[in-house]
């Protein structure tokens, strides 16, 4: 019983290896995916305190193109240039009220290298701010957990932004850090420390070119 | 307050008529080792058929123990916390679930759960019980985890005792207890006053990691012998505490020192009038009136911020509990009483508004010895409540005799914890601190619909529905161990327990505000376990040295937790890439703020003419989570842990002929500090102590 189990699997992987090498001759070669990393991306840093007592940056976001991977000067936030932007904890897309572009996205729960393909039945939010964005905002809601005791923003484990692009592709990101350097202050450092090298993000994404919702 | 002018009246009327000797000397050693609440009964501790453990006065007092907290750290399985002030966690289950009784009548007020164990002297303690495992059975609410017992020196004996202790950080600690009896009537008394400027464990803070406080402790007893199987006794318990508070608020940007005054006061009257009518039936009636007043105050200068918190929770009850004897082999409890309970506090809507709570309860428990060797306990109480839903609590115990020297007892019991009234009628909005409100469970619905109609709310989520009835949590508890004493010398005891806790109250979001502020509420979402298994030894070398030791292993955990892990909904966060994976059921470490493993090594010594004595006690505990970092919300990384630690505890001292007694010590010889996550453990503690015996003093003088 077992050797006729172990002949059968040898015979479907044999055939599946067989099938999949001629597959690949027919094919026109693409140049695969490949993840990219962007390091210590300034979203709106802290420049002063208010009255309150509260941190406040200058207001402006940083936007990106997922497509070119570069950021986008802030004279063409009004284009189709840029994908999302940044600022704090805020991330818009390029969708709604937020940019003319017909973008959007939603929170993805799982692993990033799970996310083979976007599901059928996903639906794609747009922004619509200040009550609602596609990447929901506020702690332990959308991508990121604030936590109070220790006064530190974490990006939650197995969050993954999808993205539907400014010129509507599809992109997949996932925030790794949100301080300087990529690393997270310790929970015993000033907070002058976490508030100085707080709002630097650190994520990565996979952008897929040719339209289709799988990565 | 008048009484403890009152108390201190009365022990200077002692000290005139302390003439004849005390015949019971501290340092009694061999009494017949009898318990009294596992069953509610005096039993012989070997008879008990759950984990019992027993720490006398001697051992409280040559440890150099102040407060509670300090004797209860060095006990197997035990360990203090330090949140809302010092708690007792016990076989891994939170303070919240350990009923702290003194004279076997409950103490209130706790502080987000917790019953600051530090309000409790040692000065007069006769002996502490611990009981692990459900005890609702007996007790009602509260007996999750276990009960803790302190029974108070109410001995009718004449004498008079005087302690003074000085040590580190201005540390002075005063005692007088005395007690006397003329004819029937017998009275007792006992006065402790502890004082500390407090220490900082960070240099630069103006804030001290504890603060400059002061605190009296004042009792009373009367008794009074009817005849030989008619008694009353009247016990009167007052605490007072008094908390310095410095702290910087930030203000406008800018920090601005501050004055704040904290004072706790605590009264307890318990009259308990017994009869024996014959040999096999004896009632006791008790009742008890309790009121607890708390109040905190923060006063910023020339500002209008600030607070003045009130808390004032009185509890009245009467009880009755009959014993009959149906033969030697035979016995049956039985009792019932009614509680009334009030709560006033200006974060629950006004000062003004009272709120309540009646319970009425019953319990039994059937004793019977089948066979010589073997015993049998079954138990069951049953609580209704005006707040919410009645519990019923059975509990079964059993005893096996394998021989003279082996013994091996099996417990299962429910346990549980009503609703307290924070719980159920917490009113409070936060406005400094992001705008969010906190709502007792039946205060919750009014509160969000009376925000929605002044268009106030954003959003209400679903779970607002399931806001009605709060449950009590409740627990089902097992314990199995054994007990081999190979000789008089050398005992051994070993119990395996497991704890499921259902129903556990916890905050959740219920809605938000159009300021985007949460409002939380408590519901009934959490499911954990506890289990481990305890091991402890003592070995009597000679009539000199005792060596003990005791071992906890525990593992606990989130059963919500634990199906997501299995579900593949769990995730972690690398700390170097940041690059997020799913969680492995071995990288969960359970919940925060257990160690896995927690070990104590004792050694006594007395010289043979129990002149000279000396301790050493160590301590040690294994890293536990303290927490989340990588936003997954549960412990998994290693930089989520505190270190694990040891503390080492000294003592020794001589006694002197006419009854002087001089001791000194050092707690935390090794100077461990962790200010992050032990704000209460000051590194080493030197003292200097002397008693004087007033009734030793006359006996050698007539010599």
């Amino acid at each position: 019983m077992k050797t006729v189990k172990f002949f059968s699997i040898v015979f479907m992987v044999l055939t599946v290896g067989i099938f999949s090498c001629s597959k690949d001759k027919t094919t026109t070669p693409t140049a695969p995916l490949v993840t990219k990393t962007v390091s210590d991306l300034v979203a709106d840093t802290i420049i002063g305190f208010a009255a309150s007592g509260q941190p406040f940056g200058a207001g402006k976001y940083t936007f990106f193109s997922l497509e070119n991977n570069a950021i986008v000067p802030s004279s063409d936030s009004a284009t189709n240039k840029w994908d999302i932007a940044f600022r704090g904890t805020s991330i818009i897309t390029n969708s709604g009220n937020s940019g003319p572009a017909q973008g959007g996205g939603f929170v993805f729960t799982g692993l990033f290298d799970d996310l083979k393909t976007i599901p059928a039945d996903s639906a794609f939010k747009t922004d619509n701010a200040p009550a609602s964005y596609a990447i929901t905002s506020g702690s332990n809601k959308g991508w990121y957990i604030y936590n109070a005791p220790v006064n530190l923003i974490t990006p939650i484990p197995g969050r993954v932004l999808v993205i539907r692009t400014a010129t509507g592709k599809y992109a997949k990101v996932e925030i790794l850090n949100y301080y300087k350097g990529g690393v997270t202050p310790a929970a015993t450092a000033t907070d002058e420390e976490k508030l100085k090298k707080q709002r630097y993000f650190t994520f990565r994404f996979l952008f897929q070119p040719d339209g289709t919702k799988v990565f | 307050m008048r009484l403890p002018l009152l108390n201190i009246l009365l022990l200077i009327s002692f000290a005139v008529n302390a003439q004849q000797a005390s015949t019971d000397s501290l340092f009694n050693r061999n009494l017949e080792e009898v318990v009294v609440t596992a069953t509610r009964s005096e039993r012989k501790l070997s008879n008990v058929a759950v984990p019992v453990t027993l720490i006398q006065q001697k051992t409280i007092r040559q440890s150099g123990s102040l407060r509670l907290p300090d004797i209860l750290a060095e006990q197997t399985g035990l360990f203090i916390t330090q949140s809302f002030g010092k708690g007792v966690q016990m076989q891994g289950l939170s303070p919240d679930y350990t009923l702290i009784l003194v004279d076997g009548e409950p103490l209130i007020g706790r502080t987000g759960g917790v019953l600051d164990l530090s309000r409790i002297t040692v000065g007069n303690i006769r002996k502490i019980e611990i009981v692990k495992g459900p005890s609702s059975s007996l007790y009602g609410s509260e007996a999750l985890a276990g009960v803790i017992n302190i029974i108070t020196d109410r001995s009718n004996a004449r004498k008079l005792q005087a302690d003074l202790r000085y040590g580190r950080f201005n540390t002075l600690d005063a005692s007088l207890n005395g007690s006397t009896r003329m004819g029937k009537l017998s009275l007792g008394a006992f006065v402790n006053s502890n004082s500390s400027e407090g220490y900082s464990l960070r240099p630069n803070a103006v804030q001290k990691t504890v603060e400059p406080f002061w605190r009296l402790t004042t009792q009373v007893n009367i008794g009074y012998d009817f005849s030989e199987r008619t008694h009353f006794n009247l016990t009167t318990r007052y605490n007072y505490e008094d908390i310095q508070n410095s702290i910087t608020v930030q203000n406008l940007g800018t920090q601005v020192l501050s004055k704040g005054k904290e004072n706790n006061r605590d009264l307890n009257i318990t009259p308990t009038f017994s009869h024996r009518f014959n040999n096999q039936i004896k009632t006791t009636f008790r009742g008890y009136i309790t009121q607890y007043n708390s109040k905190q105050s923060l006063e910023v200068k020339d500002q209008l911020i600030g607070y003045n918190d009130q808390f004032k929770q009185e509890f009245y009850r009467i009880e009755n509990q009959t014993d009959i004897a149906f033969s030697d082999d035979h016995n049956l409890n039985a009792g019932g009483g009614y509680i009334r309970e009030f709560v006033q506090s200006n974060r629950y809507d006004s000062l003004q508004t009272k709120r309540s709570n009646q319970v009425g309860y019953f319990f039994l428990q059937d004793e019977w010895r089948p066979l010589k060797n073997l015993s049998l306990i079954g138990g069951l109480r049953f609580d209704a409540n005006s707040a919410y839903a009645s519990v019923w609590s059975p509990k079964l115990a059993v005893q096996y005799r394998v021989t003279e020297k082996l013994r091996i007892n099996a417990s299962v019991g429910r346990g549980f914890k009503a609703p307290d009234f924070r719980q159920l009628y917490l009113n409070f909005t936060n406005i400094a601190a992001g705008s969010y409100s906190v709502f007792g469970s039946l205060v919750a619905k009014d509160e969000v619909l009376r925000l929605q109609a002044a268009g106030q709310i954003d959003n209400i989520l679903p779970v607002f529905e399931k806001l009605t009835d709060l449950n009590p949590e409740t627990s089902t508890g097992l314990n199995i161990g054994a007990q081999y004493d190979p000789s008089k010398k050398i005992k051994t005891r070993i119990n395996f327990f497991r704890n499921d806790i259902s129903n556990l109250i916890l905050t959740d979001v219920i809605a938000y505000k159009t300021n985007g502020g949460q409002i939380f509420s408590y519901l009934n979402i959490s499911r954990a376990f506890t289990q481990g298994l305890e091991a402890e030894a003592s070995w009597q070398f000679n009539t000199s040295f005792n060596l003990s030791g005791g071992y906890q292993f525990l593992m606990t955990a989130d059963k919500d937790i634990l199906d997501a892990i299995a579900a593949g909904e769990m995730y972690k966060r690398d700390e170097q890439s940041g690059i997020s994976s799913l969680l492995t059921r071995q990288e969960y470490a359970g919940l925060p703020g257990r160690s896995k493993h927690m070990i104590n090594l004792k050694l006594f010594y007395e010289n043979p003419s129990q002149q000279w004595f000396a301790t050493a006690r160590a301590i040690y505990r294994s890293r536990w989570g303290t927490s989340d970092i990588d936003g997954n919300g549960v412990i998994n990384r290693d930089d989520e842990f505190a270190d694990g630690y040891m503390q080492l505890n000294v003592s020794g001292g001589r006694n002197f002929a006419r009854g002087i007694r001089i001791m000194a010590g050092v707690d935390n010889l090794l100077n461990y500090t962790d200010p992050e996550n032990m704000p209460g453990m000051p590194g080493y503690n030197w003292y200097v102590s002397m008693s004087f015996d007033f009734g030793k003093f006359k006996q050698t003088r007539k010599q």
